[in-house]
């Protein structure tokens, strides 16, 4: 979508753009159309005052900027919906699975199966996979998630645990692999697909299932709404009968109310597991079906946990441009007045220059 | 006069029609569907599924899953599923020599594991486009 170097240059404008709205004050020269790079900021009030051509080019080059930040949201905003398709398609499968997979455990229940991907194992190592984004400008996504991480990492270090990491989405793996043992990192892009999720899932059962990690945990940002999601950790093998069976499915919808674009979180209920009929025929014994069931179950879940991360990371990227561009409204309204100002003080000066000369030659 | 296939993937469904005979690669061997088979549940493996219509077979690489038949709707949930038509056969050839050396080579357990399925996988693709 973006090439290189004009996400670059959109980079810069905006960090030119967000220091001055951190500081809350006002900043000179870094004027996007002539490329020059961000100036610090300098408060308004001990700063010379500005000529009025200076505060023209500087509303002027504000406006630009804001022009990309609004777009940047709309871009954000239609990405969003197509991540929302993207979540109904996989429908189908899920709800299907959950009620086969619902309905086996439940036949199963009274016989201990033990799947080798349901069996606890003693931990002394664990593989951490991260899910950030690929990109910035999304206000607090990333540094949330990773803070998160590194508290998580922290944790099991503290145990004696050893942490092997999977990084999907660049951001995460710029940070993680100077600092600790990343195994594998992946992008994670704008839509995730099977065809990304399947790999990853077929990696990290290897990884378990060979012992080269006894617990796989996940941390990915549960999107709640668009101002707020959460970076939460969650155990992904072995998995849990308990965890299958009682998880409702719930799915982000796009709103457009009263002309501003909106994000909806909506659960469609638990899906009721499968009553088979009394003369189902198993081909195989019911256990070795499950453990066909399961990875495709991990699979699924993989790929929703990277669906529900990209739609928090647009969300978190709408909100950031949002305030952006509501702080460049603000910042021209200010420059404005303040020209007009200066403007009408030079009108003043003039015209009473005029009168004074007038009354002294009348004189 | 015909099972309605449905085959889905976790991000789309692969397959939505009507057929007369299915040949399905559960994991304990072939096995024929046709209409009016009593319910059944069977894990399959990674391999060619066979659709008849008419007198056209359709092979379709599965990549593992499982397949529940009840009142002639046979309900396919796979990893991933790939129609011949989409493969080609050289591609097919190279990477199941490539997956083959991988797999010799393979020592830790992980890439053993790893090695196995892409191989099945390859093999599954070719065996789809030369029959």
């Amino acid at each position: 979508m973006y090439r290189p170097a004009l996400l670059l240059a959109l980079c810069a404008a905006a960090s030119a753009f967000q220091a001055p709205f951190l500081s809350s004050s006002s900043f000179r020269g870094a004027s996007l159309a002539k490329g020059v790079t961000p100036a610090a900021p300098r408060a308004r009030a001990c700063g010379p005052m500005m000529g009025i051509k200076e505060l023209r080019d500087r509303v002027t080059s504000v406006k630009n900027t804001k022009k990309i930040t609004s777009a940047m949201r709309l871009v954000a905003a239609a990405k969003v919906r197509r991540a929302q398709d993207a979540v109904l398609k996989t429908r189908p499968f899920s709800e299907t699975l959950q009620k086969v997979l619902g309905g086996l455990i439940q036949r199963l229940k009274k016989d201990n199966f033990d799947s080798p991907l349901m069996t606890e194992r003693a931990v002394k190592k664990v593989l951490l996979v991260i899910m950030t984004g690929d990109r910035g400008l999304c206000g607090g996504y990333n540094s949330y998630a990773i803070k998160k991480a590194e508290g998580r990492i922290r944790e099991l270090l503290a145990q004696n645990i050893e942490v092997d990491l999977v990084t999907i989405g660049n951001k995460g793996n710029q940070y993680f692999k100077k600092r600790y043992n990343v195994v594998n990192s992946y992008t994670i892009g704008n839509s995730p697909t099977a065809d990304q999720a399947t790999p990853i899932a077929q990696n990290l059962l290897a990884t378990y299932l060979a012992g080269d990690a006894d617990r796989v945990e996940l941390l990915y940002t549960k999107f709640t709404s668009l101002i707020s999601s959460e970076p939460s950790v969650r155990t992904m093998l072995p998995l849990s009968p308990t965890g299958i069976e009682a998880e409702g499915d719930e799915i982000f919808l796009m709103t457009s109310k009263d002309g501003s674009f909106g994000v909806e979180r909506a659960s469609s209920g638990k899906v009721e597991p499968q009553q088979f009929p009394k003369d189902m025929i198993f081909e195989q014994d019911p256990e070795q079906i499950l453990s066909a069931i399961l990875p495709l179950y991990f699979n699924g879940q993989i790929l929703r946990q990277m669906q529900e991360s990209v739609a928090s990371e647009l969300a978190a990227r709408m909100t950031a441009m949002q305030s952006a561009s509501d702080n460049a409204s603000d910042l021209i309204r200010d420059l404005t007045r303040q020209m007009n100002r200066q403007r009408q003080a030079a009108i003043t000066q003039e015209i009473s220059e005029i009168v004074a000369g007038a009354s002294s030659g009348a004189n | 006069m015909s099972i309605h296939i449905s085959i889905i993937a976790p991000d789309r469904t692969v397959w939505d029609a009507n057929a007369e005979e299915v040949i399905l690669p559960s994991s304990t061997g072939q096995l024929g569907i046709l209409k009016g088979h009593a319910p059944l549940l069977t894990a399959l493996d990674i391999g060619v599924m066979r659709v008849r219509v008419d007198r056209d077979w359709t092979p379709i690489v599965l990549l593992g899953g499982f397949a529940e038949i009840e009142n002639d709707e046979l309900t396919i949930l796979v990893n991933g599923a790939e129609e011949a038509s989409q493969i080609d056969r050289d591609q097919a050839q190279r990477d199941l020599e490539e997956m083959t050396v991988k797999f010799n080579e393979a020592t830790t357990n992980k890439e053993r594991i790893e090695a196995t399925q892409n191989l099945r996988k390859a093999r599954a693709r070719l065996q789809a486009v030369s029959a």
